[in-house]
């Protein structure tokens, strides 16, 4: 199977904390995985590594067939990242950010697409504010704008959904859920677990900086078949499985 | 536990990890060598002063005569600032943290208000420490008195600010009455002060000649002890004279007036005392939004700069580091802080012109103009890599976001150099051309000679040294983030980073230094085979080879700095 993403024995340690240790796993196209874990787990660690923010310690990531340590400048041109918190140039508008993105990517017919992404996040009429003038869920729109202006094939979203309202969660999930069905792979970070339950195709559970999980949550709760196993919910797998990390962890 | 024992808790506690943690970092040796360097400063520039061997003769009366006028004038200026300056609202601030765990616990305003007035007598405490460590010794013969008294001063000082803030926000609930009340009470005063200060000088006027030793110290001194103008001054006379204590005995003379005025403010503060949670809270949300836009290099004023327009129509076809280029030029247009520093380095440069009794400023604008313009064209090669910073020291702290960019690290290294680089040299090119227009400025053959050639060599050859300086600024940020912090909130604090900025710059210096020998002796090997025939024509051509040296080092730097931009892990000091 072509894979966007292939990741094997990813680690990154900060100092002598093991923030992830050994991950390995892959994403097919229209595939959206869902990353979860408790606070601290590593799952932004990890996302930073995938994204080519942060160098891993080792193991190998490869997207789009481009090895991101060697091929670094092609391998990023076919992803996106979104970060919990989004960043911005202060001194470019929001219409200037999607020409800014446009010229890095090359994305020629870039107006076409922008105002349409615009329209889709309820950007329309704020092309001239500075990033200083908008809300924090507007903000969080324009990354995903600004990220989506060159159909990447890989996305990577943490925390998509913070600071948004209802209407801009439905049409959130609607509009990953699209980009999914035109082919792109998701990797998406959440606590919010029934969006993660909703959204995604398969879990990716870890703990400690390890993975406890991965599978559909049908191979999850199957492999965890205890006398409720059957009708436990996605909640009830998550307690379960970050509880049993935490009684393996070695003593302090 | 009570609410006092809670703060003391609290103060005790952070300081203790404060500390912890500062020791715990000089386990790195970065951060050890950094703490030795700055207790090395510290102990050379200000601990070393306190070595006093000195009596009361070693301070001379004209210096103590100028610093009680300096410390009575801070004092009266201060109290004024109080009363006229500033919005009617309570002085008193809390930061954010302090604002969400103190004003929802079960204490009341009072304990709050003794919180914050113990937070100010400390500030005070440390304003007289500093006070005493750089002007002590000159002033005062006794350290310890001059602390103290100083402590006395400015901690007396921030309660009638406080009282002042409080008694405002009172009359400013009575609308127009209470600012008609407010402004016509401070006009008695001043009109009363006006008054003393014109009495006092029609008894004792300017003297006519001050070129004698001592006149007019004695003026100053005959001034002051006049009636009108002593009265005027008498409070804060008496507020400074323990710091300015020539001896135990002076100081516990000059004591019990500024303790009973230290008390009768602090009873003062009591009785105003007025609701000061809102004010708080919108001070401190205002701070913090400030703080997290400074931090990010941003500006708290926004809506209006977005109009001004990009410098040119970035089309999405082409060289994608041009976009980063594009983005700085924006920021450049949008921000003011470079061209007005420039702009006020050039009205500087006139009014110091001026004030030297310079008549051809006026009659003859031209010559003056040319030295100056290729003064300042010089001058930006030292000061413009310092002044203008919409490159990686601006962008740093978006880190992630430029990492995650398409560029290979030497793209970005670049690109963010560029923008910098061009709008240095672009100014520089500019002053410089308005300079050689104008001419030299003096009748001077040898300098007629020279004026274009050596103008043609410079504009060669200065671009290219600013555009070494900014990649010297810039390899600083990439290569030691943890000694140069690239935010303006410069998060690192502590004696550690003082020696860490201190070896920073003296590095900076060593590598610009170093950088510039290969491209000197460059210079030198062109110009002088040429000197024989082309004359001074031969310095152009030397430096656009030293200008070409120059160029190609900052290039294989960008190359080098490139490849430790991809490596650069941040994470170490910034744990997720």
């Amino acid at each position: 199977m072509d894979f966007v993403l292939r990741v094997a024995g990813l680690e990154k340690r900060y100092g002598a904390v093991n923030a992830v240790q050994g991950l390995t796993f892959a994403v097919a196209p229209g595939e959206v995985l869902g990353l979860v874990g408790p606070n601290g787990a590593g799952k932004t660690s990890t996302l930073r590594c995938l994204a080519g923010i942060l160098p891993p310690t080792s193991g190998r990531v490869v997207v789009a067939g481009y090895d991101l340590a060697k091929d670094a400048v092609d391998a990023k041109r076919e992803l996106a990242f979104l970060p919990d918190e989004p960043r911005f140039f202060d001194y470019l508008t929001v219409w200037e950010h999607l020409n800014f993105t446009a010229r890095l990517y090359g994305v020629e017919d870039w107006e076409e697409r922008g105002k349409a992404l615009l329209e889709e996040m309820e950007l329309t009429g704020k092309e001239k504010a500075l990033p200083g003038e908008l809300s924090r869920g507007m903000k969080q729109k324009l990354s995903i704008a600004c990220g989506f202006l060159h159909s990447p094939k890989l996305i990577l979203l943490d925390e998509p959904l913070t600071g948004l309202d209802p209407i801009g969660i439905r049409r959130m999930k609607a509009s990953l859920r699209r980009r999914a069905e035109e082919g792109a792979a998701l990797v998406l970070s959440s606590h919010l677990l029934p969006l993660v339950e909703e959204l995604c195709h398969r879990l990716l559970v870890i703990a400690g900086g390890r993975a406890m999980a991965l599978g559909s949550l049908e191979a999850i709760r199957a492999r965890l078949s205890g006398p409720e196993g059957e009708s436990a919910s996605l909640e009830d797998l998550f307690v379960r499985i970050t509880s049993a990390a935490e009684t393996e962890k070695p003593p302090p | 536990m009570s609410f006092s024992s809670a703060v003391v808790f609290l103060w005790l506690a952070s300081s203790r990890n404060r500390l912890r943690l500062q020791l715990q970092r000089l386990r790195r040796p970065r951060y050890l060598v950094g703490a030795l360097v700055g207790l090395g400063y510290v102990y050379s520039i200000f601990l070393r002063r306190l070595e006093f061997g000195g009596t009361l003769s070693n301070v001379p009366p004209g210096v103590r005569l100028f610093a009680e006028l300096s410390l009575v004038v801070s004092a009266l200026v201060t109290v004024f600032s109080a009363w006229a300056l500033g919005p009617d609202r309570p002085s008193l601030t809390f930061t954010e943290s302090e604002v969400v765990q103190l004003f929802p616990a079960p204490v009341t305003r009072r304990s709050l208000l003794h919180y914050k007035l113990a937070r100010g007598l400390m500030g005070a405490a440390a304003g007289a420490l500093f006070a005493s460590l750089f002007v002590g010794r000159l002033v005062s013969p006794a350290p310890g008195f001059f602390f103290l008294g100083a402590f006395l001063s400015l901690g007396t000082l921030y309660l009638h600010s406080t009282a002042a803030s409080f008694m405002r926000t009172r009359w400013g609930e009575w609308g127009t009455r209470g600012l008609v009340a407010r402004w016509v009470a401070l006009g008695c005063v001043l009109a009363a002060v006006g008054l003393a200060v014109y009495s006092s000088l029609e008894a004792h006027p300017f003297p006519r000649t001050v070129g004698t030793p001592g006149v007019l110290r004695n003026w100053v001194q005959s001034l002051v002890e006049s009636p009108g103008l002593s009265a005027v001054l008498w409070p804060a006379r008496l507020l400074v004279a323990p710091a300015l204590a020539r001896d135990a005995s002076d100081f516990l003379s000059a004591l019990p007036p500024v303790l009973v005025l230290a008390l009768a403010h602090y009873v003062w503060v009591r009785l105003a005392e007025v609701p000061f949670e809102e004010s708080a809270v919108t001070q401190a949300e205002t701070r913090t939004r400030e703080r997290a836009q400074r931090a990010s290099g941003g500006s708290a004023r926004g809506g209006a700069l977005a109009s001004r327009k990009a410098p040119f129509r970035l089309s999405a076809r082409g060289r994608p580091e041009v976009a980063l280029i594009w983005k700085n030029l924006i920021t450049r247009r949008r921000m003011t802080g470079g061209v007005v520093s420039v702009l006020a380095s050039l009205l500087l440069g006139c009014a110091i012109v001026a004030m030297m009794g310079e008549s051809r400023f006026f009659t003859d604008t031209r010559r003056v103009l040319g030295p100056l313009g290729v003064s300042l064209a010089a001058m930006m090669a030292v000061v413009g890599p310092s002044v203008f910073r919409m490159d990686l020291r601006m962008d740093l702290p978006k880190l992630d976001l430029l990492r995650a960019l398409p560029l290979a690290g030497w793209q970005v290294v670049g690109a963010e150099l560029a923008a910098s680089a061009l709008v240095v040299g672009a100014l520089q090119l500019g002053l410089l051309t308005v300079g050689l227009l104008c001419g030299p400025g003096a009748e001077d053959p040898w300098l007629a000679t020279w004026w274009w050639p050596g103008g043609v060599a410079l504009a060669v050859l200065l671009p290219t040294v600013s555009l070494a300086g900014l990649f010297v600024q810039n390899a600083a940020v990439v290569l030691f983030p943890a000694w140069v912090p690239a935010d303006r909130t410069g998060s690192a604090r502590g004696i550690e980073a003082l020696g860490q900025r201190l070896l920073t710059l003296v590095g900076s210096l060593v590598v610009s230094l170093v950088g510039l020998l290969p491209a000197a002796l460059a210079g030198a090997v062109v110009g002088f085979p040429l000197w024989s025939s082309l004359e001074v024509w031969a310095l152009p051509l030397g430096a656009a080879a030293a200008s070409a040296v120059l160029a190609a080092e900052v290039g294989l730097g960008v190359l080098t700095l490139g490849r430790a931009f991809e490596h650069l892990d941040v994470s170490e000091d910034r744990p997720e």
